[in-house]
This record gives C-alpha cells, sequence and structure tokens, in this order.
C-alpha cells in the first residue's frame, strides 16, 4: 500500500499526467457547451429534431452523457499514459533500481498499477466534475432548463455508474500496461492500443457475424457495456451499445483486469532486466 | 583462505551467456568483507553482466552466488536489502527532485527513513540542491543522487559501476573518503572502473576480469610488487631497433610499445635493471631520453587483459595507433 501511495506521488508531478488530464477535461467541457451552442442554432430551425440535445444538456440524462464521454475520451488518453508511464520505468531505468533493491518485482508490477489506477481514478472524477459545470454552461446557453440535477436518488445511480466506469477504465487501461510491460517499451505500448483502436473499429464491419461476436468480449467493448449507460429515451448510450449485460460485462472487465495484470506481473517476474 | 561464508561476495564457476555470446565462461570470485574491492576488465569483459547477477536483475546460466555470507538466487531478494548497488548509468525519475528520488527509492525494498534521506543528501553535497527537479542537474550531479540511492540502506555490500564517472575532482576526493570509511567501518565496497589510477588509489583488493574469466585476484599491493616495470623512451624511429634489444634483457612477450609516436617502450624487468636496459641501449648507439622505472596498475591491466597479438613493426610516423595495437614479443 506505501508502495502505491509512494507511486501516486511519483506519477502526479509528471507532464504526461497532466497533460492527459488536461486533454480529457477540456475535449469533454468543449463537447457541452459546443452542444448548447449548437442547440440554439438548431432550434432556431424548425422541423430538427433536437432530443439528443435536449438529453445531453438536461439532467438527469446529463449525467450518463457526462460518464459515456468522460469514459471515451479518458479510456483513449489513459490507455496512451498508462502505456507511456509503463514504459518509461524501463527506459528510465528506474525498475532496475527497486529491483536492485530488493523490491519483490510482482509487488512492484501490482503497485505501480494501483498508483496509475488511483491516479486514473481522480482523473475520471476530475473530468466527471468539469463534466456537470460544462453541462450547465451548455444549458443555459441553449436556454434549456437544468432539470433534476440534486435529485437524490438520481445521485445515488449516478455515482453507482460513476465507480463502474472507474472500475472499467482501470481495466481498459490495463491493457496498455500488460503490453508495455511485456514489451518494456512505451512505443510498443502505444502502438498495440492504436493497432487496436482501428481493428476495434474497422473489424466489425468487415467481418463474419460469428466473428464480430468475439469483439463484444474485447476490453474495449465490455468496458463499455460494464459502466450500463442510458442514451436518449433510454436506449442504450454510445458507449454503451454492445450486446453483453452490463453485469456481465462488468464481470469480464474485471476478468481482463486480473488476467492482464498476471501476464505483466508474470513477465516481469521472469525477465531478464538488462540496461 | 577464506571461506565463502565469511566473503561479502563469491562466486563459484558462473556463467552467462547472450544467445552465442558469452558474457561470463565461469567466474570465481572472493570478495572479502571490509575492503574496497577493485573490478577491472576490459570493454566486454564481463564485469556490467556480473553486476547485474549480484543484484538479481538477469539469472546466471549456471554457477553460485554468494552474498554477505548467504546464498542468493531468484527467491533471495531480500538479501538485497543489505546491498546497495549503482549498476552503469544513475537511473532517476527526472520530472522529481533529488528529494522525491530518494523519497520512492526509499519505499522500494528496505524502508528508509526521511533522517537517512537528509543524512545522505548533505554527504553527497546536494542538500542545497535537494528540492531541484533532476532534469536540471548536471551529470555529476546526477552521478551524486546515483550514488546516494545505492546507499539508501546504509548497505553492508555497495556495488558501483564507474562511481566516479561525470564527478569534478572534489567530488571523486570525496568518493574515494567515503569508500574508504564505509570499508573502515566494516562495509565492503564493490567498484567497477576503467579509471585505473582512480582504482589504485582506492582499493585495497584488486580482481582483473577478461574475456569472461577472473585473470587475476589479490591485494593490490602484492600484484604490483609482482609487475616489476621499466620504461623508456627513444626517438620514434629508433623504436624498431630498440625492441629486439630490450626483448634480450627481458624476454619473449615482456616488452610492449606503450606510445610509439612518443617512442616509450615498456619491458618486464625488475626495477634495478633498468641502469642495465640504459646501457645496453646506450652501447647500440640509441640513447634514451626519458627512463622510469616501477610498477603500475594500468601496466599489469594491459598484460593481464591484451589479447596475444604477432609482432608489429613500429606504426609509420604521423599514424594513429590501433585500440587492439601496443602488443609486441
Amino acid at each position: 500500500m506505501t508502495l502505491a501511495l509512494v507511486g501516486v506521488r511519483k506519477f502526479w508531478t509528471r507532464s504526461a499526467t497532466i497533460v492527459s488530464l488536461i486533454i480529457a477535461v477540456v475535449l469533454v467541457a468543449l463537447e457541452f457547451v459546443l452542444v448548447g451552442v449548437s442547440y440554439r442554432s438548431a432550434s432556431a430551425e424548425s422541423g430538427l429534431d433536437t432530443s439528443t440535445f435536449t438529453w445531453l444538456l438536461t439532467f438527469p440524462g446529463a449525467y450518463d452523457a457526462i460518464l459515456a464521454l468522460s469514459f471515451e475520451f479518458l479510456g483513449i488518453v489513459g490507455l496512451i499514459y498508462v502505456a507511456t508511464v509503463a514504459g518509461s520505468e524501463w527506459s528510465w531505468g528506474t525498475l532496475k533500481v527497486a529491483v536492485a533493491r530488493g523490491q519483490s518485482r510482482w509487488q512492484y508490477t501490482i503497485a505501480t498499477f494501483a498508483s496509475l489506477s488511483i491516479l486514473l481514478a481522480l482523473g475520471l472524477l476530475i473530468t466527471f466534475v468539469v463534466g456537470i459545470v460544462a453541462a450547465v454552461i451548455g444549458g443555459s446557453v441553449a436556454g434549456l432548463p437544468m432539470g433534476n440535477i440534486g435529485d437524490l436518488g438520481t445521485l445515488g445511480q449516478t455515482l453507482v455508474k460513476l465507480a463502474r466506469c472507474a472500475i472499467a477504465l482501470i481495466g481498459l487501461t490495463s491493457l496498455g500496461y500488460a503490453v508495455a510491460m511485456v514489451a518494456k517499451s512505451q512505443m510498443a505500448g502505444i502502438g498495440t492500443i492504436i493497432g487496436y483502436f482501428i481493428i476495434s473499429f474497422i473489424g466489425p464491419a468487415l467481418l463474419p457475424d460469428f466473428i464480430r461476436r468475439v469483439f463484444d468480449y474485447l476490453p474495449f467493448s465490455v468496458a463499455s457495456n460494464a459502466i450500463g449507460l442510458q442514451g436518449p429515451a433510454g436506449a442504450s448510450s454510445s458507449a454503451s451499445a454492445g450486446a453483453l449485460d452490463p453485469n456481465v460485462a462488468l464481470l469480464v472487465i474485471v476478468a481482463w483486469l486480473v488476467g492482464l495484470l498476471a501476464v505483466a506481473a508474470i513477465s516481469v517476474e521472469r525477465t531478464e532486466i538488462a540496461g | 583462505m577464506t571461506t565463502p561464508a565469511t566473503m561479502a561476495i563469491a562466486t563459484r564457476d558462473l556463467k552467462k551467456s547472450y544467445g552465442k555470446q558469452i558474457a561470463l565462461a565461469g567466474l570465481d570470485l572472493d570478495v572479502p568483507s571490509g575492503v574496497v574491492y577493485g573490478f577491472l576488465g576490459p570493454n566486454g569483459a564481463g564485469k556490467t553482466t556480473t553486476m547485474r547477477l549480484l543484484t538479481g536483475l538477469i539469472r546466471p546460466d549456471s554457477g553460485s552466488i554468494s552474498l554477505l555470507g548467504r546464498k542468493f538466487g531468484a527467491s533471495h531478494e531480500h538479501i538485497l536489502y543489505d546491498v546497495g548497488a549503482l549498476i552503469e548509468a544513475p537511473s532517476l525519475y527526472p520530472h522529481l527532485s533529488a528529494r522525491d528520488n530518494l523519497i520512492v527509492f526509499g519505499a522500494t525494498g528496505k524502508r528508509v527513513s526521511s533522517a537517512r534521506i537528509d543524512e545522505l543528501l548533505e554527504l553527497v553535497g546536494l542538500r542545497d540542491r535537494a528540492r531541484d527537479r533532476v532534469s536540471h542537474y548536471s551529470m555529476g550531479m546526477k552521478q551524486r543522487l546515483g550514488i546516494a540511492v545505492a546507499m539508501l540502506n546504509d548497505p553492508s555490500l555497495l556495488l558501483l559501476d564507474e562511481p566516479a564517472n561525470g564527478l569534478d575532482p572534489s567530488g571523486i576526493v570525496a568518493l574515494r573518503d567515503t569508500m574508504k570509511g564505509l570499508a573502515a567501518a566494516g562495509k565492503t565496497v564493490f567498484i567497477s572502473s576503467h579509471i585505473l589510477p582512480e582504482v589504485e588509489q582506492m582499493a585495497d583488493i584488486v580482481g582483473i576480469v577478461s574475456a569472461g574469466r577472473l585473470v587475476t585476484q589479490g591485494p593490490l599491493d602484492q600484484l604490483l610488487a609482482g609487475q616489476a616495470l621499466v620504461r623508456v623512451k627513444v626517438r620514434p624511429d629508433e623504436v624498431a631497433a630498440a625492441m629486439p634489444l630490450l626483448v634480450g634483457l627481458a624476454g619473449d612477450g615482456r616488452v610492449q610499445i606503450s606510445d610509439a609516436a612518443a617512442g616509450w617502450l615498456s619491458a618486464r624487468i625488475a626495477a634495478d635493471r633498468a641502469a642495465d636496459v640504459n646501457r645496453t641501449l646506450a652501447a647500440a648507439g640509441i640513447y634514451a631520453s626519458g627512463l622510469e622505472a616501477g610498477s603500475d596498475l594500468e601496466s599489469l591491466f594491459l598484460e593481464l587483459t591484451a589479447p596475444i597479438a604477432p609482432p608489429q613493426a613500429p606504426p609509420r610516423p604521423g599514424a594513429i595507433p590501433g585500440w587492439n595495437s601496443g602488443v609486441a614479443s
């Protein structure tokens, strides 16, 4: 535990941490403000369906929208960030120092990811809070009522979804961590993630249906489904448009998390540390 | 003979290969406790591989390692709680300060008190810059911090790879004093270095490794005592003529061109025969402009680690000697 908390101190001041957070926060905030501006323009034109805009900018629907966007932006940024940090443990030789001091390799591997998980959860919380403020601003720009922003029942459900979102985000980013730790390289981690995203987007459209179902069990799909978000009029949101039930998806993403961390820990335990 | 149990480091028939490349071909090291041990060898001789094996970063193909009298293997990492190491370049978090680096590394392995961190910052002369980012440090300052990291747990055995790298003269003197002080306090310092004069001033015992094997090991003064040497300087165009005369005095394989351009030759001859060297050369019409008698670690190192080469003609005037040149029969 001490190692994980010291790790938070170690990573918090890294420019990669701050830049990643700023990117995610700015993207989420911009999305809501721009939607507000767009709504005002769109509502002036008769015949346009503005229900999605209303869902995005009016609470409690906005809570799900904020979580969906926070997850999507933080998911991509977080994967790259985690791979960057994991890879730098090799390139800077700092893992070597810890091992030479008698630190257990697998404990160090798990503790480092625990530190990153704490930072990711904090990043999600900050992005979520900024998203609420941005949605309120977007709503006022659009001239929409705020809705039930402070309803206790909604807030309770939202907190549960926020927790599920944090688990999903941590599970998803463990992919970048494992790849970077096994490959001992930032670039390998980032490159694999970019490749994975391209395949995730293109693959389902090109592949036969029975193979396409495999994608429903891959990290990004299960992580999206695990949050259990609702879209406009009760439909699944864009971030949770998969086939798996949210609770099953949550179990699958936790299984991915445990499996990927085990792969990372075993790899570090067995590998020779040179350089 | 000291047994491995009382040795700070003892390795037996230690072997390590990287693919077909043999890094260590059966290393038998004996490093007694409470000494500064100089571990020398040319590039690629196996020094860094040995350091990595001693800190568990890599695992041997075969052979055994004993640290501080205890068997060291894959599941014995806790032994490293009593070992400190600086391997190759100092590895630090560049975005953190010196103090934060020490705090972060102090949380790994054996836990370290904040008082110890202050003590080390003072010792390595970084107290005034302790809150600055390491990315703003000079190479020498990073080296000082790397040494502080190695000493965090007040180790009984300190392994240092090229510790004087980047240090200014005052830093080198302080390093030397610190290492000697640690040995005087009963701790063992194992230094791998290319800077032979530094090792000569610091080490009590020296081991020389070449092609993955230990070629000699023992107290420095004893090794140098058996290393009598006479160096003579002649005109560069007389090097070829002087060579057979010196071989006649010293014997085959005991004469070497130290610096062809300057006309320096070295002969393994007892110091009290320097006058014979001078007389023999003068009798052949070659007048030495310089004559030095004694012994040094550099000559011992070169003799023990140089590959055996056929006799060489002296290089043309102005030619630059190659990195493998200089050995003559």
